[in-house]
């Protein structure tokens, strides 16, 4: 059997490109649409607003805040991923979730010719977290679906959490005053 | 691929898995291609290891070295592309080799009672039997052991 040369083929490229975000959680990549993000803040920024989360069997989410009179949910990107340990400095705070994601840093802005569906290969978790695949500079990077990172009973988990969280805060507020 | 009912004979790809030798139907194979890079990121499921990018497209690769051999795939040579079809969806699928493929021709014999299920008969080659692979039997099998388990990405 003949043995193929080396493929310097790359994906072939789309018409409309989009514009993502290229971060880090460790040493992995990620892309996010540019569009997807709402805003971008450092840890220390966001730190003040939010407040702690406490469940055991659901490490990823750790904090949370209120905006717009809704609870949004910070989400440990590395727990996420189950990926190893990092230290995180930014949030991307997410349009299409009530859902900011935990990273390491920003690496920067790219366009992104196109994303590619995940091969059905692909049969676990990673077919809510990602919308699909990426090739930008010789790298396959995977692309966040924001609307994965939590699902619909996580949130009303999370959300049933944080009333308590908030109304025993209301009690300890009223008995102090 | 199905385990036949009787005697038939087909063309074989014979390839290589550490120092043991397979055969898989030739109708499956696309192509043999080298070492190329693969990609990782993180994701939970069983026997994929990443990506690879094969004439413009993104080829998932299964590392099914651990089911045929025991251990995980190390340091190979090349990548058998094969099909493996997701409905009437047939999705180009590598798995990485540790050796040179041939081409066989031959009568695949029904395979022992007690063959794993990815084993669809053997192929006499020489004085050899060589176990037929059953290519989507094997990237679905589930060692009774196994549990599913977090395959964080590496590195790319």
């Amino acid at each position: 059997m003949r043995i193929a040369s080396h493929d310097s083929a790359k994906p072939r490229r789309h018409r409309s490109s989009e514009d993502m975000i290229l971060f880090a959680v460790g040493r992995q990549m990620f892309l996010v649409a540019a569009e997807s993000v709402q805003e971008i803040r450092s840890t220390d920024g966001l730190a003040s607003a939010a407040l702690e989360i406490e469940l055991p069997d659901f490490p990823k989410v750790t904090h949370f805040f209120e905006r717009r009179h809704h609870n949004w949910f910070i989400v440990n990107a590395c727990a996420h991923f189950r990926l190893p340990v990092s230290r995180p400095t930014l949030v991307l705070i997410l349009r299409q979730a009530r859902a900011a994601l935990l990273v390491d840093h920003i690496v920067r802005m790219a366009e992104v010719p196109a994303v590619h569906p995940l091969p059905h290969a692909y049969s676990g978790d990673e077919r809510r977290w990602y919308r699909g695949l990426a090739y930008l500079e010789d790298q396959v990077i995977p692309v966040l679906d924001p609307v994965g990172v939590l699902t619909r009973d996580e949130f009303l988990r999370l959300d049933a959490h944080c009333a308590t969280v908030l109304a025993e805060r209301e009690c300890e507020g009223a008995a102090q005053s | 691929m199905t385990a036949p009912a009787s005697n038939a004979v087909g063309s074989f790809v014979l390839l290589q898995v550490g120092n043991r030798r397979f055969a898989l139907s030739s109708e499956r194979v696309a192509e043999l291609a080298p070492p190329v890079r693969l990609h990782s990121f993180p994701h939970n499921s069983p026997l994929v290891i990443g990506v690879i990018v094969r004439r413009g497209r993104i080829v998932p690769v299964y590392d099914v070295a651990p089911i045929l051999i025991g251990r995980a795939s190390g340091t190979h040579r090349f990548y058998l592309i094969a099909s493996r079809f997701f409905g009437r969806v047939a999705e180009a699928s590598a798995i990485p080799l540790h050796g040179e493929c041939e081409l066989a021709t031959g009568e695949i014999v029904p395979p022992e009672p007690n063959s794993p299920p990815y084993i669809s008969g053997s192929l006499a080659v020489g004085d050899q039997r060589v176990p037929v692979l059953d290519f989507e039997a094997l990237v679905t099998f589930r060692p009774a052991s196994a549990t599913p388990s977090a395959a964080p990405g590496k590195s790319s």
